[in-house]
């Protein structure tokens, strides 16, 4: 991109109010900004500015922050740039607003992030089971589900311990960690915190 | 149900018998020795286990020498290979395709992931272990298990075969209240399937005293007779 077209760009984007502009490189744009001004910003970027390409949503679970974060990953392709929108929303409840009217695709990505981390968007056209059809716990990506406790509660092990193992063993040689040194909270590094 | 009560089912592989009369013997054998060399494999693959079989197949390793060939249909295959991790969802779809097939049937579970979910096992998402669900013949662990490895565990199921030992699938209607009780435990009670199992271990003669218990009193309470698929377009 040139020079002229990135200091065009953030000329057009100073219309947003409180936007903040980091250029990690000449193609690569991080915005952050306020959720309340999202959908404007990107009408902005798809109307005026080419970036007609809304190629993912991405979710984050900040729990300390008891936040969620949204990226918007928007492409053009005529400039070959890539803006990621970044927004912060809060976790309870969870709730906020569907971009479908202005990106089409929005609706399979905020169905999917609704499918794993619970959190809905007002006016996507369809909320439903994704792909996780099977599935009627928790939403499984947010980071207060402890995945491997569930395990633990619905599957049994299967003890595994063939000829060749022994064989090894009777040779002073063997399994390095077992499950259990490995499960979560007996690793040494989480111990430490 | 609580995994705790399902741990405490055991399952009692039962010896292979001879018959009595020495020319039944001769023919079981024969029949044996037919089964073993002619098998067709189900074209399923459910995990990434399943990279190692274009190789196996085809002519560097070519399974075919041992009769071998693959199929498209459950209906008129032989061998259920399950290629790597199942999720829950391909689980359900893995056990209509067993129930489909036709006696006898084997199932061999390939990978690790088979086995104990393999590096699945914190995944809340993938099935463990798959012989909780449908009797399984034959394991190869590994991830992935090389083609000659996959060579080898089949050439072991065709000695099996041959010496009548191969008959997990007798399991699933002898003991089909255990699995049925382990399908229900992951798919919630509501679970059926188009295939009348009870009816068809009565019919086979397979009926043992485990086959009908709580799970299938479950499961004939809530059973619904089928209706044809809807068409939507
Ligand atoms: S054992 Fe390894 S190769 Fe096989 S399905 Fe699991 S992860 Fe994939």
């Amino acid at each position: 991109m040139s020079i002229a077209h990135s200091q065009n760009l953030n000329v057009l984007l100073q219309e947003i109010e409180g936007i903040q502009l980091t250029f990690h490189n000449p193609r690569r744009l991080r915005a952050d900004i306020a959720a309340e001004a999202l959908p404007a910003l990107l009408a902005l970027l798809r109307g005026r500015a080419s970036y007609v390409h809304l190629s993912a949503i991405s979710c984050v679970d900040w729990i300390d922050d008891n936040q969620f974060e949204l990226v918007y990953h928007l492409w053009s392709y005529e400039t070959s740039v890539l803006i990621s929108a970044h927004i912060r929303v809060p976790r309870d409840p969870g709730i906020y607003l569907s971009v479908f009217d202005i990106y089409t695709p929005a609706a399979f990505f905020e169905r999917d992030i609704h499918e794993m981390f619970g959190l809905y968007f007002e006016g996507s056209p369809d909320m439903s089971k994704f792909i996780l059809t099977e599935w009627n716990g928790p939403p499984p990506m947010r980071k207060d589900f402890d995945s491997e406790k569930w395990v633990m509660e619905t599957f049994s092990w299967q003890q595994y311990h063939p000829d060749w193992l022994q064989e090894l063993e009777q040779q002073g040689g063997g399994i390095v960690s077992t499950p259990e040194s490995i499960r979560a909270g007996n690793r040494p590094m989480e111990n430490k915190s | 149900m609580k995994k705790s009560d399902l741990d405490k089912v055991k399952i009692k592989q039962i010896p292979a018998q001879k018959r009595t009369n020495p020319f039944a013997n001769v023919f079981d054998e024969f029949v044996g020795f037919c089964r073993s060399r002619s098998m067709f494999m189900l074209h399923y693959c459910t995990g990434c286990g399943a990279i190692e079989l274009p190789p196996a197949m085809t002519s560097r390793f070519d399974m075919e020498r041992l009769g071998i060939q693959p199929m498209v249909s459950p209906r008129q295959a032989d061998i259920l290979l399950i290629t790597g991790y199942v999720s829950i969802k391909t689980l359900k779809r893995v056990i209509l395709t067993y129930e489909q097939m036709a006696a006898p049937k084997y199932v061999i579970g390939i990978c690790s992931c088979t086995v104990n979910g393999g590096m699945y096992w914190q995944s809340y998402a993938t099935a463990k272990k798959l012989d909780e669900y449908f009797p399984v013949d034959l394991y190869i662990a590994g991830c992935m298990p090389r083609p000659e490895a996959v060579i080898e565990g089949l050439q072991q199921l065709m000695q099996k075969i041959k010496a009548n030992e191969a008959n997990s699938w007798k399991q699933y209607y002898k003991n089909y209240d255990y699995f049925l009780g382990n399908q229900q435990h992951l798919f919630g009670n509501n679970w059926q399937t188009p295939t009348d199992v009870i009816g068809e271990a009565e019919t086979y003669q397979l009926a043992g005293p485990n086959t009908l218990g709580e799970h299938t009193k479950i499961l004939q309470s809530v059973q619904t007779p089928l209706k044809p698929l809807e068409m939507k377009l």
